[in-house]
């Protein structure tokens, strides 16, 4: 769906973006994660064309971004971090206003704009002046805005910022539901969690380049080289941490409590279930046994930490 | 959801379309319409009692004419006061409320939110031309004065406006806060309507006539020309078929039959003016320009 070739953006002497290479297939929730000023503002303002690249190719479904800003333009909707609305204008006359900008008008408008309201959760206040509404209001109403023309691939530029916990949930679940429409969807956040628990794909970038993509899993494995599993027992601890210790497999056997052990291993999900029923064979009463997810937080600060170092 | 973008040809500038709907159901409108028709009602009949007061109670030719001049030129003051202040804000205020980058991320074209704009703008400077068309229609009662030659002056206002406006957006968009672009656009008026009358005087007096003031200089400064006051001095002296005659070193606004009046060159000039400043903004407001001139250059 997005395809971006060495894209390069300086400001005088400063590098914004520094040789960029990015592929987000259809369909992917893809999070855009980086420290300030690491580009991702500027890497999604070249995407939706409302600021020109030093060089490089961005392509949005195939359509060049330089060449055919217009025909790209119908297929983008995007959110800026921050962002304003009229006021003066009530909120379904505010989404009509941009519907009628893509030729949507009469009542096919008023029928967009209701359907959009209701996946906003905005159906109620449509007669409210947008001046009326909660910041987290206007954004789930910038969010239905940049939806107007359906479009296949939404950029959204910290979507929750300043929003509320409840909000934040709620504007996840309208990302999911707009996932399973089968929309693109780019969100930067600084909400790591939140991304991890929502993304499909991550990227995490600094100082204008991508470090490191992939999967949350993919990327923790890359980063720790291994997985760590949290095994608790009711009782005969000592004889699970033998048993552990005969697989060559697992790395650092630790008690991190009367009653539970971590190890990291190397393995996959087959040799987690030959695990699992070796001890159960073996009589230990196993109450939970997790592979534990890698923290996308660690993950960040280890990877941008990585990034200085080398500097 | 599931919407197909319908093309088709003709449609309101839907820029203009919101900018009227916010406008024009305010009572602010309503209250500037009536404050704007007040004063001019009030200076129209303070300034026909008084001349009429002074020729004998009885309005003569020069009366009607005398009250005429003062009304075109009371409103030429109020446009030239009102259509800077309306423009000046229009594309930066966008960018201080931040609305902007939603709008250019639209498929909306840069030209069309540029003429939107300047139109949404203009469209209460010329609500408050034709609302006030009642208190000119007073001049009638006396008669002297047609309708065709009201016509001209309100045509004439209006490109006027449209420049004073253009000249707004302008600097409304190549100057991010709305004060500096306020400041400037006041600064060219102020150029067009004072600047080059001054400039062109001492000119014509310094370096084309020194030190021999009774040497007259045939024809008009071209400089006077640019000059929108001048021009409807030009204007309302073409309609009394009077000629004014010379009316300061360098400025002749008697001229030859077959040539172009002052007031002509300066209705060209300012459709002139204001298409290139309307396009500069349309491509400044273009975030990927120079993208363009890189590639046509090579």
């Amino acid at each position: 769906m997005l395809r971006i070739e060495k894209l390069y953006k300086n400001y005088g002497r400063f590098r914004a973006v520094d040789g960029l290479n990015l592929h987000i297939p259809k369909g992917e929730i893809f999070g855009f994660v980086g420290p300030n000023g690491a580009g991702k503002t500027t890497t999604m303002r070249i995407v939706c064309g409302l600021l020109d690249a030093t060089s490089g190719k961005v392509y949005a479904d195939g359509i060049d971004v330089i060449n055919k800003p217009r025909e790209l333009k119908r297929k983008i909707g995007y959110m800026p971090d921050f962002f304003g609305v009229y006021d003066d204008l009530k909120v379904m006359e505010y989404l009509e206003f941009y519907s009628s900008i893509y030729n949507i008008t009469g009542s096919e408008s008023k029928k967009v704009c209701q359907d959009l309201l209701e996946l906003v959760d905005l159906s109620d206040k449509r007669d409210f002046y947008v001046d009326s509404l909660s910041r987290g209001m206007k954004q789930r109403l910038c969010l239905a805005r940049s939806l107007v023309h359906n479009p296949d691939l939404l950029i959204l530029d910290e979507p929750a910022s300043g929003m509320d916990p409840r909000a934040r949930i709620e504007m996840k679940e309208i990302l999911r539901t707009l996932k399973s429409m089968g929309k693109t969807i780019i969100v930067s956040s600084h909400i790591l969690p939140e991304l991890a628990e929502l993304c499909t794909a991550i990227g995490i970038i600094e100082k204008g380049r991508i470090v490191m993509s992939g999967t949350v899993e993919e990327i923790t494995r890359k980063v720790y080289h291994a997985q760590t599993i949290r095994i608790r027992v009711i009782d005969k601890l000592d004889e699970a941490v033998r048993i552990l210790q005969e697989y060559p497999d697992l790395d650092g056997v630790n008690r991190v409590s009367e009653n539970e052990v971590e190890a990291s291993f190397k393995g996959d999900e087959h040799f987690m279930n030959a695990l699992l029923v070796r001890l159960i064979q073996q009589n230990i009463p196993v109450t939970a046994f997790n592979q534990l997810d890698g923290n996308l937080e660690d993950i960040f600060m280890k990877v941008t930490a990585t990034g200085e170092e080398k500097q | 959801m599931s919407t197909n973008v319908n093309r088709r040809r003709f449609r309101i500038n839907p820029v203009l379309q919101k900018e009227l709907k916010v406008k024009m159901r305010s009572w602010k409108a309503a209250i500037l319409i009536g404050v704007y028709n007040l004063v001019l009602l009030l200076l129209t009949i303070f300034i026909l009692k008084m001349t009429i007061a002074n020729g004998a109670g009885v309005p003569t030719q020069s009366t009607i004419f005398g009250t005429y001049a003062f009304l075109v030129a009371a409103q030429f003051g109020l446009i030239a006061l009102i259509t800077p202040a309306l423009t000046a804000g229009a594309v930066s205020g966008e960018r201080e409320k931040q609305t902007l980058d939603i709008l250019l991320s639209t498929t909306l074209n840069h030209g069309s939110i540029i003429t939107g704009k300047l139109f949404a703008s203009l469209s209460q400077v010329i609500l408050l031309l034709i609302s006030s068309i009642p208190v000119f229609s007073i001049i009638f009662l006396y008669g002297g004065i047609g309708f065709v030659q009201l016509i001209q002056v309100y045509l004439f206002f209006i490109v006027v406006a449209i420049t004073l406006g253009s000249i707004g957006i302008f600097f409304s968009t190549y100057i991010k806060k709305s004060t500096a672009a306020n400041v400037l656009t006041y600064a060219v008026v102020v150029f067009l309507g004072i600047g080059t009358l001054l400039i062109s005087i001492f000119y014509v007096q310094m370096v084309i006539v020194p030190g021999n003031p009774n040497t007259p200089y045939e024809g008009t400064f071209w400089l006077f020309n640019l000059n929108p006051g001048l021009a409807l001095v030009s204007l309302v002296a073409d309609q009394f078929q009077e000629g004014a005659g010379r009316m300061f070193p360098g400025l002749n606004l008697t001229v030859q039959e077959g040539s172009l009046h002052l007031w002509h060159i300066n209705v060209i000039f300012n459709i002139c003016l204001s298409v290139l400043l309307l396009f500069l903004s349309a491509i400044k407001l273009n975030p990927v320009k120079r993208k363009l001139f890189k590639r046509s250059n090579g």
